[in-house]
């Protein structure tokens, strides 16, 4: 039981250990290595560009599910005005950047891991280092260049749909009226708010991007190991997002004491 | 030009290759032969430091490489080109950029020289103007041939072959043995080809290595091998398992 519990702690710490091994080799090649532009840009399009879709959806029936329900029980009370600052509070600070998180480890992080995975299994990944390219110049930085770019920026696209989406149902729908929505909003959210999701999802992508990269380049055992690579790296990025989503949120709180 | 001294390796409780110490002259062909899981392809990946040994040393020119950091090994495999068992094309790529890849690493930024360079190697593996197919439209022959083009395209001093013709039928197994031999001819370069298959074997080699039990077995020529008195080289020649029905 012991010798269990010391050997999934110690396995822990060897994946811990690695994939800050890894992230710690990428960030000092980002200011030691010729940096492969083009790559970068087919990467901001692959990671960024092309998660517009599923992160406009999910911020904006995430903004107009909170807005109703708000609505619902705020109405009780007479506060149906605070609709929007609410919303606006939770989207910015926590909803927002966890769900986007959460939506980009599905799309972008099985894709990393899959197709360094196949890379690695069908020798792609050798025949880079026999070639004299670093597999980390190659692979890894221009991803995650992409991701510290795509990330903040598909966070505050994913907010900012998500705030319109509570105003069309508050508003137009449920018959808030306006002026104390905007009121309330322009009073409550603060542009602390504002870094505070971009702080996030910039953390969060990444978590996503070294956690996928890393299941790709340990990737063994042919399409067995390709299958589990991306499974794999979707649940370790999920989880890890919404721990540190936490550590974060106390961080952040220190920092940005304002908060109200 | 590359040798070995004293490599042992394992992958977990296996011992893989137990004191290998080999010698590569310049110029010359070794072709090292064994059974599969002899640990053939692993003394290979040792030879350009795809693989570290647990103890042992490899040389080039006479220079350690091994424990060398991965950032100082591009010097190293500038001297060295492989050709994998399964080519490992970039299948994202199509061949003339699988080709052109290693130049534009190099630094070579002029296209008409890369354009040239590339229609070059793939005229001496009898592929002149596929440069547009990608590797999913190319057969087995035809990708182990692009391969062999994208490891001759940087000029390398040596070849390494990892099983070369495994899984090929016997005409493009034919030549592909061929190819190799005219390579070694025309470029000079040093080849070392690991492989099971005794055509290839007598038709490519200068000398052969025999690898039984992760030792070497028996290193020497062609003629020498074929008259060697030992039962593990001859069974292994004539193809024996010493199975009955």
């Amino acid at each position: 039981m012991i010798s269990a519990l010391g050997r999934t702690v110690l396995t822990f710490l060897t994946y811990l250990g690695e994939v800050a091994c890894l992230a710690q080799e990428t960030i000092a090649a980002m200011f030691t290595t010729k940096i492969r532009w083009r790559l970068v840009l087919q990467q901001l399009y692959e990671i960024g560009t092309r998660s517009q879709l599923v992160v406009a959806v999910t911020g904006g029936f995430t903004g107009a599910v909170f807005a109703a329900q708000l609505y619902f029980q705020l109405k009780r009370f007479g506060m149906e005005s605070t609709v929007g600052s609410v919303t606006a509070v939770a989207i910015f600070r926590e909803l927002g950047p966890a769900l986007s998180g959460l939506m980009v480890a599905g799309r972008v992080g099985a894709a990393i891991a899959a197709e360094i995975g196949t890379m690695k299994v069908t020798e792609q990944v050798d025949a880079l280092r026999a070639l004299g390219v670093h597999p980390i110049d190659y692979l890894v930085i221009p991803r995650t260049l992409a991701m510290m770019i795509s990330m903040p920026l598909l966070v505050l696209e994913a907010c900012a749909i998500a705030l319109v989406s509570s105003y069309i149902v508050s508003v137009p729908t449920m018959g808030v009226p306006e002026a104390g929505f905007l009121r309330n909003l322009q009073y409550w959210v603060v542009l602390e708010d504002l870094y505070k999701a971009i702080i996030k999802g910039f953390f969060f992508g990444i978590i996503i991007v070294f956690v996928s990269c890393h299941q790709g380049l340990k990737t063994t055992n042919g399409a067995a190991g390709v299958g589990r690579a991306p499974t794999e790296a979707v649940v370790i990025s999920s989880l890890s997002i919404l721990a540190f989503n936490f550590i974060l949120t106390f961080a952040l709180n220190v920092i940005f004491p304002a908060g109200v | 030009m590359i040798e070995t001294r004293d490599l042992t390796k394992s992958f977990g409780t296996k011992k893989v290759l137990q004191g290998v110490s080999l010698k590569v002259n310049e110029g010359e062909t070794l072709v090292i032969l064994g059974r599969s899981g002899s640990g053939k392809s692993v003394i290979l990946k040792h030879l350009i430091g795809l693989l570290l040994p647990d103890s042992g040393v490899v040389l080039v020119d006479g220079e350690p490489i091994t424990g060398l950091p991965e950032r100082k090994m591009g010097e190293v495999r500038a001297k060295i080109g492989m050709l994998f068992q399964s080519a490992a094309l970039f299948d994202s790529m199509s061949v003339e950029q699988n080709l052109a890849f290693p130049l534009l690493e190099q630094g070579i930024r002029d296209m008409k020289v890369i354009d040239d360079r590339v229609a070059q190697a793939l005229e001496m593996v009898d592929l002149a103007g596929e440069q547009r197919k990608m590797p999913a439209d190319l057969s087995g022959g035809m990708r182990k041939r692009v391969g062999l083009a994208r490891t001759i395209v940087g000029r390398p001093r040596c070849v390494l072959y990892d099983e070369p013709t495994t899984g090929l039928d016997p005409i493009t197994t034919d030549s592909i043995n061929f190819l190799i031999r005219r390579l070694q001819r025309k470029l000079g370069v040093t080849s070392i080809v690991v492989t099971h298959d005794m055509k290839t074997a007598f038709h490519c080699a200068d000398r052969i290595a025999f690898l039984h039990e992760g030792r070497l077995h028996f290193v020497g020529t062609v003629a020498e091998l074929k008259a060697h008195p030992d039962a593990i080289v001859q069974d292994f020649i004539e193809g024996r398992s010493g199975d009955t029905e």
